[in-house]
């Protein structure tokens, strides 16, 4: 939950969203305070205003016992809580609804109502000496102090709502645009591994700069396609030429074989000749077949093809070329099953042949070569030997067409056998992994 | 046997036609696609070799137009397109076997023979014979010269396919096909091993060898 937390986070939309939230927040806040502030001003300034034009009310009475009469008519009908007039006459006495006492603890308001029950909240008051007496006038400051509860409920009314749209719209966006991220990174991951065809497609709802990113992506794979298909094509065109002249010159031998004697210096030149024209056609076979496998058109010819008697053929095939070289082959693969993949019989039979061969000739004289086939929670196909291996550094390189490790140069082969397996692999959706047997080379693909 | 052969390559026709004739076939040579049409459909011919490019008409829809026609003479493709896709395309189209370029003159001699012979390749024999040695299908027992000879299951099916073909030589990739099932290449002589395996046992303790090598073709018992 936190990671994924942490995931969100990191998106775009959503961090300028809570952004875009703050600011808001604060400049709400900041508006608001403001007029709060002002309204306060001025409702404090009514109020004084007000206190002030009572006051000159009561100044235009003639004498104290007027004030006093005035006072006292005036304050029968006023709640305290409200507005308080008190009057202290010259004779001490008072008058009004309320009135300032006077103790240890300081001042405090008192009703003279109800029995000088003490008066809470808080009053503007303006105090005069009046024909020797002294006039107070209070009023309650309660309305100033209902205006902060209003402007804090504004607050709080016009800010959570955009507050929560905003998150959610920024977390909705969020969402989206990682939707959107992830088909685009998809799409990269096809044609990382291969599959040049792979295309972003561009959602109606997308983001411009999002569909811009998916258009210069779909160009650029598209103008990689092209350049690949046309080397391909000139690879096949060239190897397609170049087949017709071998062909001439392989009629040409045979004939010639027929013309000299079979046992002469000459017979042997020409079989030599035609081993060399045969080496040349396998490789041009192997790079045709290898630019075919690449195009992955083969997948849409798959059958079932039962890889346990696949294995087991070419084991016992192979069985007369290992006894010759002292080595041992090992068919370890379930009797009497059929463990089917759905492939290509013959590119199958191809790669195995290929793995097979290469380990009979580089894993030296009297190495065990073990091909095991297990059917558990994936399809395993491992071809096991125990000679020098391949140093990890060269695993991935000898892959690559014509690639050759230096020791190898000696030995028999082109260098796209193992090109050849990898193709294989891809196009059959199995992973091929170069591993330690320790000692030895383990090859091993995983349908 | 009647052949007619359809290649564009001048040089390569030339050749092919020359061994075939060689070999006492009688053989009609033509260079682009419409000619060879027209020859397939005016004459009767035993195997037609065609190749699969070919200018004005091309061999894939040559042979379908003959198929569609009813014409059922068997053809041997020639192709520079090894591919298992051409294979499968080729095979599909109404060809009977396939060859790719480069090929020796060998291979194509023995397929062309193979071809020619197809329809007559069922026998009902469950003893095969070749001089002193009988195969009996039924117990599975190889005998030669009165003595039983143990033969490996491959073996076995090797020898028998040999049999079943005899005086007919068989290639080293007619031998993959039809003994081991498998069309693709096994990379090394695993075949010449075989064979002189089962020399070993079949030829090397008797007077005289049954299996010929047939010098850049293949094998064959004589019949």
């Amino acid at each position: 939950m936190r990671a994924l937390s942490a995931k969100i986070w990191r998106s775009m939309p959503l961090r300028l969203a809570v952004l875009l939230v703050l600011l808001f927040s604060t400049v709400s806040l900041l508006s608001l305070a403001a007029s709060y502030a002002v309204t306060r001003s001025a409702f404090e300034q009514a109020v004084r205003d007000d206190l002030a034009q009572d006051m000159a009310g009561f100044r235009a009475a003639p004498n104290a016992s007027a004030v006093a009469l005035l006072v006292e008519a005036e304050s029968r009908d006023t709640d305290p809580g409200r507005l308080i007039l008190s009057y202290i006459a010259p004779s001490g006495r008072i008058f009004g609804n309320g009135a300032i006492a006077r103790d240890g603890e300081g001042y405090h308001l008192v009703s003279l109502r109800d029995g000088l029950a003490e008066i809470e909240g808080e009053y503007l008051a303006l105090s005069s000496a009046l024909y020797g007496g002294r006039l107070t006038i209070a009023r309650s400051r309660a309305e100033v102090e209902a205006l902060g509860t209003v402007f804090f409920n504004i607050l709080w009314i016009s800010l959570l709502p955009t507050v929560l749209i905003a998150l959610s719209g920024g977390l909705v966006l969020a969402r989206r645009s990682k939707r959107h991220v992830e088909v685009v990174r998809a799409t990269l991951d096809d044609l990382t591994t291969g599959d040049l065809s792979a295309r972003v497609t561009v959602g109606p709802r997308w983001s411009d700069d999002m569909v811009r990113i998916g258009e210069t992506l779909n160009q650029m794979a598209a103008a990689q396609e092209r350049s690949v298909a046309t080397l391909r094509q000139v690879s096949s065109d060239i190897a397609h030429d170049l087949k017709t002249p071998v062909q001439r010159v392989s009629l040409q031998l045979d004939e010639l074989a027929q013309e000299v004697d079979a046992e002469s210096g000459a017979a042997r030149l020409v079989d030599e000749a035609r081993r060399e024209v045969a080496g040349i056609s396998a490789v041009f076979d192997s790079l045709l077949q290898l630019a075919q496998v690449e195009q992955g058109t083969l997948r849409e010819t798959f059958q079932p093809v039962d890889l346990a008697t696949l294995c087991r053929t070419l084991c016992e095939m192979y069985e007369p070329d290992a006894h010759e070289q002292d080595q041992t082959l090992v068919c370890d693969v379930p009797a009497d099953v059929e463990i089917l993949v759905s492939g290509e019989r013959n590119l199958l039979g191809q790669m195995l042949a290929n793995l097979i061969q290469n380990a009979l000739r580089h894993a030296g004289q009297g190495a065990r070569i073990t091909v095991s086939l297990e059917d558990t929670d994936a399809i395993r196909l491992t071809v096991t030997d125990d000679g020098p291996g391949i140093p990890e550094a060269e695993r991935t390189r000898v892959l690559e067409r014509l690639y050759r490790l230096d020791r190898s140069r000696n030995t028999p082969g082109n260098g796209l056998g193992l090109s050849l397996v990898a193709a294989v692999a891809r196009l059959h959706g199995a992973e091929l992994t170069l591993g330690d047997a320790d000692p030895g080379l383990q090859v091993s693909i995983v349908f | 046997m009647k052949l007619l052969v359809i290649e564009d390559d001048a040089t390569t026709g030339t050749y092919i036609a020359r061994g075939l004739r060689e070999e006492g076939h009688t053989v009609d040579l033509v260079e682009d696609g419409r000619e060879g049409l027209i020859q397939a459909t005016s004459r009767v011919y035993d195997v037609l070799v065609v190749d699969r490019m070919l200018p004005k008409v091309d061999g894939l829809s040559l042979v379908k137009t003959l198929r569609g026609a009813g014409n059922r003479t068997p053809v041997l493709f020639l192709t520079a397109m090894g591919s298992v896709e051409d294979r499968i395309g080729g095979l599909n189209a109404g060809g009977d076997d396939y060859l790719v370029k480069p090929f020796a003159f060998g291979e194509l001699s023995a397929r062309v023979q193979a071809l020619a012979r197809r329809p007559q390749a069922v026998e009902q024999d469950t003893v095969l014979r070749a001089g002193d040695l009988t195969l009996d299908l039924l117990s599975r027992k190889v005998v030669r010269a009165g003595v039983e000879i143990d033969l490996l299951p491959r073996e076995f099916a090797l020898l028998e396919y040999l049999l079943r073909r005899k005086g007919r030589v068989q290639t080293r990739t007619m031998l993959l096909e039809g003994v081991w099932d498998i069309s693709f290449d096994p990379m090394t002589n695993v075949v010449e091993t075989h064979v002189s395996r089962l020399r070993a046992k079949v030829d090397k303790p008797f007077d005289t060898a049954l299996i010929q090598t047939v010098r850049g073709a293949g094998y064959k018992i004589d019949a």
